[in-house]
């Protein structure tokens, strides 16, 4: 077999920055503050900063790596939310609420993925009106986004164990983590549904042209991520015991920092789940290291922008570089 | 064997005027649309002139356009960044940090006025930073080469950060004799908010759709290609689009800080109708392209329609659910028409 | 060589593994209508794009009006007086005649655009060169081709070009239009500026042209007088008959039917389609543009449908109501547009083979990767695909590769029927070699291969039977071996038609 033509070592060179990055920031927050490093901050990094932005990346993972977007992460988190909450405010059991909350969910993707897949809506504006919509629902059923708060008569206890407990010592939103990067890393990479998304995110017609499911495939994708998102929201309810209307719309530009910064490692700048999870995780690290080091926490975001706009400036530039004829 | 035979492969031979009957049909499809959106438009008003009390009021109308004003220049904004940059909502030209920017400008005056700044210098200050920011989207977009939804979306967080920093995520009140001026003073029945708007939006018309650079910006955004082959400095447009959105948005929050007296956080939230009103300037356009003029009336209608809702007293929280409903709208209609029209 | 208006010399550009010119000259002398005609792939689209600025040559000279450019841009190349009227025009489609003829040079009042100015102008300048106005108003996207190319005519011509260029002028016009657009030809000429002509049109080139250059492989074989050289020579030189040893076809005894037609019909594209594929048989299809080739193609991979007629695929009554039922059904296609319908250069070869066949290759939900990795392997020995590995990005294969991928996708899915749209197009001699062999080897083996393909050459080297199809209709079947090339092209031509329908 013959080689082809080589290809320059240059770009290969952009796939360490975020790596790298993550790298520098630990070394320098490390020697800036003494409890960074500690194993119990790390801990509080992983389970606060970490978590739930990586189950809502993840979701976005499998949206982009379709070539869509999906602006309505935090509208699924939210409903999800928002039905389990209000339901075991009136009194319902733990296991019902929280069915009922991702049912609520799983709406918000179908209503995604119809507009998408059935209407043909370019996936930027169909996620757009139903962040729109879901904002305008979540404002009508709290007159005004006043929070629902669980006060009394409400499985305490279950909701603790959700937020708080643990299981062979990491808490159990760890362990629906790395349950959650399981199941998308092995369904992008080792099932024919991730052939199919990748081949999507590539080159659609040519997915038709080779018999892919595309519509199949894409409502799958809508539903998966509107899952994940609901997963994230019944974990944020249980944590802070009430619903918080809006809330989600925070997870939404952490999401897409993440899977953008994680594109930068892969090979063929494709989002991928290890990318995104140092993604969500340098993001993570930021926040709480600046916090440590005494940074004001309003100097944080734009710390983050600056580093999600130097990461995707160096890496666009450099793709740039590498294919100009 | 003739040339004629061979010059001919076209299945069937069509006749003489059939070119210009599917040009007339392509034609009147689209006036349809247009004219069915400025039906749309007339209707909600004649409903509301009647079902609301007050509505169509002089004080009240001119009310809706003074509370319009800041969403239109920021609009006016988005719509030239789209001009240039290209329709493809993937690809094209957006900037999503105009709603970021505009409370870090209206951040930026209120604490250099606090802080002493003759009033010319904190507006001279404000249009510094919302320059920045626009020159910051340029050179991500064009100099980096870093899709515009991503640039500008990092660019957001940046302000959003900024202002947060500046304001400590409080209102901040501002006393400034050019701040009361705005938001009092008149001239011939009309404030000097409508003022602001009239002009900017005469003035840009202008621009956009009756010089020169207006026609080549345009030419940048519909057809790269054929603007490059015209030889035309794509790159210097495209910046231009941006830095020219960060300049209207420091216009439209020194309006706001006049109008709030000061700044107060959430200025961000304004983005999804400033995206809403651009895109839904296209219905009113032959071109199925944002126009100056089109956004205006966009936005003039989503004023009314939010005055409407407070004078017939329904919810306010409808108003976001009817935008997304709108956007989704607006959308099927441009499919709709980009289908039918043209070759 | 002040009577060269236009000279390009001895250029080369390599795409990778692919030479796409190779030495290639083109002389044109001023005031002359000067053809340039080859096939799919020798090179001509390559120049233009290199006349352009889009690409750069790796080697070799442009001179313009005898002085020699060292670089070359749109904005250069007509400043100089070069001036391309392009397949597809390079208009905004969302500008008025006016705009988009005056883009870059508006009329206006200091800053002000002159509009009243700009469509009088308008109005004048087309009436001047072709003796019509368009619609009032009209955007560049509601017009018709021929308007279209009208409006960059009159563009360019607004300029005062020394030479003018026309890629495929005459692809998407009707006789009147073709004939308008002759006779503006030659009174340019007339006036003193110089043409050059490309089309695959040849009679239109033979009319027109007083020189014609010959390109072939990416490299000018021959410059003629085509008032006097032979029509059939002319031929000759553009597909250079006697490499026989490219074709190394077995005679294959046809078993039963694959694929059958019946009065297949759509609309606007082709009527009364009778067609039978056999196991083992190789059938040609071709026809010029509009000749409803194509879309009998994409009807039968269930991309469109048709209006009337029936499908029988393997003696069945067959619904095809998209690719993934045609694939379903055991066929495969092979599109014309590689790049963006047959493979997705940006994920690896092994990904591309397998995407038809995963269903094959999946147990308990889960891909086996390394029954799929036996399978890639076995794939890229049979076919001789030159990549570093399995998982190297398609973008980095050379065409021939690419091409070669596409067949293993269907191979992997264990195809029957192979549909091939123009399959050796910007294909290296040597790969299409190839290609013809692994074709020849699938159809031994009992596959039934319909190749749709404008290189009379490689239809008559590889295929049993060929069918003419000309406005939407097959008017001639023909044996390839006892036909010749030029019949081949009359036929598609529409010459000597009778009232005969074909049913094949």
């Amino acid at each position: 077999m013959s080689a082809a033509v080589a290809r320059p070592r240059g770009p290969d060179l952009v796939r360490a920055v975020t790596p790298a990055a993550l790298i520098l920031l630990f070394i320098i927050f490390s020697v800036a503050s003494p409890t960074f490093r500690t194993p119990g901050n790390l801990l509080h990094i992983l389970v606060n900063n970490f978590t739930l932005p990586a189950i809502v990346a993840l979701g976005m993972t499998l949206v982009v790596s379709t070539g869509g977007i999906d602006l309505s992460v935090g509208v699924s988190a939210d409903i999800a939310a928002m039905v389990s909450v209000t339901l075991m405010s009136l009194g319902h059991g733990l296991a019902t609420s929280l069915l009922a909350g991702l049912g609520g969910a799983l709406l918000v993707g179908a209503l995604d993925a119809v507009l998408v897949t059935g209407f043909g809506i370019s996936p930027f504006l169909a996620t757009l009106g139903v962040l729109f919509i879901g904002e305008s629902v979540q404002q009508q059923a709290t007159n005004g986004g006043t929070p629902i708060y669980l006060v009394s008569n409400y499985p305490e206890a279950g909701l603790d164990f959700l937020a708080h407990g643990t299981i062979l010592g990491l808490p159990l939103p760890l362990w629906i983590v790395i349950a959650a990067v399981l199941l998308v890393q092995v369904l992008l990479t080792r099932t024919p549904f991730g052939r199919h998304v990748r081949a999507i995110g590539a080159e659609p017609r040519v997915a038709r042209y080779s018999g892919v499911p595309v519509r199949r495939t894409s409502w799958l994708v809508y539903i998966l991520s509107a899952l994940l998102c609901g997963i994230a929201g019944l974990l944020l309810a249980a944590t802070v015991k009430s619903y918080v209307p809006l809330s989600g719309n925070a997870f939404l530009l952490d999401a897409i920092g993440a899977v953008f910064v994680g594109t930068t490692i892969s090979r063929e700048a494709k989002p991928n789940v290890l990318g995104t999870l140092l993604g969500v995780f340098l993001f993570g690290m930021l926040h709480n290291g600046l916090l440590l080091i005494g940074w004001n926490f309003y100097w944080q975001q734009v710390a983050v922008g600056l580093l999600v706009f130097t990461v995707l400036g160096a890496s666009f530039f450099s793709r740039r570089l590498q294919t100009s004829d | 064997m003739t040339a004629d035979a061979l010059a001919s492969p076209g299945f069937a031979e069509p006749k003489a005027d059939t070119e210009d009957r599917a040009t007339r049909r392509a034609r009147r499809r689209s006036q349809i649309v247009r004219l069915g959106s400025i039906g749309a438009l007339i209707a909600v008003f004649a409903y509301f002139a009647i079902a609301a009390p007050g509505f169509a009021a002089l004080g009240n109308l001119t009310n809706v356009v003074e509370q319009s004003t800041v969403l239109a220049l920021l609009a006016f904004g988005m719509s030239i960044v789209i001009l240039g940059g290209g329709a493809d909502v993937i690809r094209g030209g957006i900037d999503l940090s105009l709603g970021a920017n505009l409370g870090l400008c209206a951040a930026a005056y209120t604490v250099a006025s606090n802080a002493g700044c003759s009033d010319i210098a904190a507006a001279a200050i404000t249009l510094a930073v919302g320059t920045a920011v626009g020159s910051l989207n340029a050179l991500a977009v064009v100099g980096l080469g870093v899709l515009p939804l991503l640039a500008t979306l990092a660019v957001m967080n940046i302000c959003a950060g900024a202002e947060l920093v500046l304001t400590q995520n409080t209102v901040l009140t501002a006393n400034s004799p050019l701040l009361s001026w705005i938001a009092g003073a008149s001239w011939l029945a009309l404030s000097v908010t409508d003022w602001v708007l009239v002009v900017t939006s005469v003035l840009l018309v202008l621009a956009v759709h009756g010089t020169r650079w207006g026609l080549r910006l345009q030419a940048v955004g519909a057809h790269t290609q054929a603007a490059r082959a015209a030889g035309l400095g794509v790159r210097g447009y495209l910046a231009g689009t941006y830095v020219g959105a960060g300049l209207l948005t420091a216009i439209a929050a020194i309006v706001q800080a006049a109008r709030l007296s000061g700044s107060s956080p959430g200025s961000g939230d304004i983005l999804l109708s400033v995206v809403l009103t651009s895109l839904m300037s296209v219905v009113f356009s032959r071109r199925l392209l944002p126009s100056i003029g089109g956004t205006l009336l966009s936005v003039l209608f989503i004023g009314c329609l939010i005055n409407g809702f407070q004078l017939l007293n329904v919810s306010s929280y409808w108003v976001n659910g009817v935008q997304g409903v709108l956007i989704l709208f607006v959308v099927a209609v441009r499919s709709l028409s980009t289908r039918t029209g043209g070759g | 060589m002040a009577t060269e208006a236009l000279a390009l010399r001895d250029l080369v550009k390599t795409f990778g593994a692919t030479r796409a010119l190779d030495g290639a000259n083109l002389v044109v002398e001023r005031g002359t209508i000067h053809g340039l005609i080859g096939q799919n792939g020798a090179g001509k689209s390559t120049i233009i794009k290199i006349l352009n600025g889009l690409y750069r040559a790796d080697a070799g000279t442009i001179a313009i009006g005898g002085q020699i450019s060292p670089s070359i841009s749109p904005r250069v190349i007509e400043r100089l007086g070069v001036h391309i009227i392009h397949q597809e025009a390079l208009l905004p489609p969302s500008f008025t005649v006016a705009e988009a003829l005056f883009l870059g040079a508006e009329p206006s009042h200091g800053p002000i655009l002159a509009g009243r100015r700009m469509r009088r102008r308008a109005e004048e300048a087309i009436g001047a060169y072709f003796d019509l106005t368009l619609p009032r108003g009209a955007l560049i996207g509601e017009l018709s081709a021929a308007q279209r190319q009208i409006v960059q005519i009159t563009r360019a011509l607004l300029n005062k070009p020394r030479v003018l260029v026309f890629d495929e002028p005459t692809a998407s016009l009707v006789r009147r239009e073709a004939n308008r657009l002759f006779g503006l030809i030659r009174r340019l000429r007339d006036e003193g500026t110089s043409i050059v002509y490309i089309s695959h049109y040849l009679e239109e080139v033979r009319d027109l042209c007083e020189r014609v250059t010959v390109l072939r492989n990416g490299r000018d074989v021959a410059t003629v007088d085509p008032r006097v050289t032979p029509m059939a020579d002319i031929v000759s030189l553009m597909i250079n008959r006697g490499i026989d040893e490219m074709f190394p076809k077995q005679v294959v005894r046809p078993g039963k039917p694959a694929l059958a037609l019946r009065g297949l019909g759509r609309a606007g594209a082709y009527a009364d389609i009778d067609l039978t594929l056999h196991e083992g048989e190789i059938l040609g299809l071709t026809g010029l543009v509009g000749s409803g080739a194509k879309e009998v193609l994409q009807t039968v991979f269930g991309l469109t449908r048709a209006d009337r007629g029936e499908i029988e695929i393997h003696g069945q009554s067959a619904a095809v109501p998209s690719p993934a039922r045609a694939i379903a059904r055991r066929l495969g296609l092979v599109p014309e547009d590689r790049r963006g319908q047959g493979v997705a250069l940006d994920i690896s070869v092994r990904e591309n083979a397998t995407l038809a066949s995963l269903k094959d290759l999946t147990r308990f939900g889960l891909i086996d990767t390394r029954r799929e990795r036996r399978q890639v392997d076995g794939l890229i020995a049979r076919l001789g695909i030159k990549t570093p590995g399995p998982e190297a990005r398609v973008r980095d294969l050379s065409g021939g590769n690419q091409q070669k991928v596409v067949l293993a996708k269907w191979l992997s899915a264990q195809s029957d029927i192979y549909i091939l749209d123009e399959p050796t197009v910007a294909i290296d001699v040597a790969a299409k070699v190839e290609i013809y062999r692994l074709l020849g080897d699938l159809a031994k083996r009992g596959a039934a291969i319909l190749i749709l393909s404008s290189d009379l050459l490689e239809l008559q080297g590889i295929c049993d039977r060929i069918l003419v199809m000309y406005r939407g209709r097959i008017v001639r079947q023909l044996g390839a071996h006892e036909t010749t090339p030029e019949a081949i092209l009359a036929a598609a031509a529409g010459a000597g038609l009778g009232p005969e329908r074909v049913a094949a």
